[in-house]
């Protein structure tokens, strides 16, 4: 039974890093995207080259997506001069709830309209929120497909590991 | 008597600490790890090395030279990649896109007062080939003068129809999307194509063309 307890315990710490090891652009070059903001002229991802980009797909309707997003806006105002940009990628067929939601929230970053879904396929987005974190290379160095207190530590140390590079 | 003995006797005490801590230095042969430098160090006079570390400085300072000629040939090696891939893309694009049927269009912006771009959408033959999403900085860059290949491909030679439909801002920042259409025939050599995007100042509009460059 200790060992039953002891291997769930292990599974359980090691989600995050499992389903990281998964993903399978990590350590690829991150395919490049233009895309149109809902406030704001358009982004293209390639623009960002040298600064640590942070890409989180979000939907309206998904409830740990605002959370996460309102992480992401206080994880910006503090690394922001350190050179840190983050966008948020909206999935929403319908992009009403989207602007809805953009024009309700007070986040001080770029969210992005993905109607094709061109942007998410490229990505191989399978879970929503799923945030990546691509280094001053370009290149997808860390995925979280879930967001919990215990994810976002983990994605903290990542970001400031290549904020450090 | 008894005096002078005993000042002896506590001056030998308090200078045998001092001798104790340099005999190991000298006595004992150097660590094993020690050896190359002691190896890589210039011929030694006889004296011993001093157990402050100080005999580091040699060793460390003799390998700068080879770490600029690594540095020299690394920069040698990072030239050489840069030249075969620009070898490779030319060689690439005479493969891919042959003069006899490339076709490229180009965008280009004089002044931009009453038109602010957002995306220009291109159809050759009915047929979309591409949908650019221009951001602040390439329309900054097309401002001062900047031309974008917007599209490079493939056709017959022949009659071919090219439609173009530019979006954005408008005059009292509207949104405004317009299009301008040319019919061209494709010869042997390569064709060139530019929209060009103008300011009509008397009608305070922008204004849309398709140049075709011989």
């Amino acid at each position: 039974m200790q060992r039953l307890c002891m291997a769930l315990a292990a599974v359980t710490f090691c989600a995050p890093a499992m389903a990281d090891t998964s993903y399978p652009l990590k350590a690829h070059e991150a395919p490049d995207f233009a895309l149109h903001a809902i406030a704001g002229g358009n982004v293209r991802l390639s623009e960002h080259r040298g600064d640590v980009v942070i890409l989180s797909f979000w939907g309206s309707r998904c409830t740990p997506c605002r959370e996460q997003l309102a992480a992401l806006n206080r994880t910006l105002a503090t690394y922001r001069s350190a050179g840190l940009q983050v966008y948020g990628i909206n999935v929403d067929d319908d992009q009403t709830r989207a602007l809805a939601y953009a024009h309700g929230e007070s986040v001080t970053f770029p969210l992005l309209l993905d109607p094709e879904k061109a942007v998410s396929r490229s990505y191989q987005v399978d879970n929503l929120p799923m945030t990546l974190l691509i280094d001053r290379n370009g290149t997808v160095r860390f995925c979280v497909r879930d967001y919990n207190a215990k994810s976002e530590e983990l994605f903290l140390q990542q970001l400031r590991a290549l904020l450090n590079e | 008597m008894q005096y002078v003995v005993r000042l002896l006797l506590v001056l030998t005490c308090l200078a045998m600490p001092v001798a104790f801590a340099q005999a190991p230095l000298t006595a004992e042969p150097p660590p094993a790890s020690a050896a190359p430098a002691a190896d890589a160090a210039p011929p030694a006079t006889g004296a011993v090395p001093p157990a402050d570390g100080s005999a580091a400085a040699p060793s460390d300072a003799a390998p700068a030279p080879d770490t600029r000629g690594l540095d020299t040939e690394v920069q040698g090696l990072k030239k050489d990649v840069v030249d075969l891939n620009r070898e490779l893309f030319v060689l690439e694009e005479e493969l891919l896109f042959p003069a006899n049927t490339q076709v490229a269009v180009f965008v280009s912006m004089d002044v931009g007062d009453f038109f602010a771009l957002d995306s220009v959408t291109l159809k050759i033959d009915q047929k979309e080939v591409i949908n650019y999403l221009y951001t602040p900085r390439e329309v900054e860059a097309l401002l001062k003068g900047g031309v974008h290949r917007l599209y490079l491909g493939n056709l017959k030679v022949g009659k071919h129809e090219l439609v173009a439909f530019f979006s954005g801002k408008g005059p009292n920042d509207r949104d405004y999307k317009r299009g301008a259409t040319l019919k061209f025939e494709k010869g042997i050599g390569a064709k060139y194509l530019e929209l060009k995007i103008n300011d009509r100042q008397r009608k305070q509009q922008p204004e849309f063309e398709v140049k075709d460059w011989e």
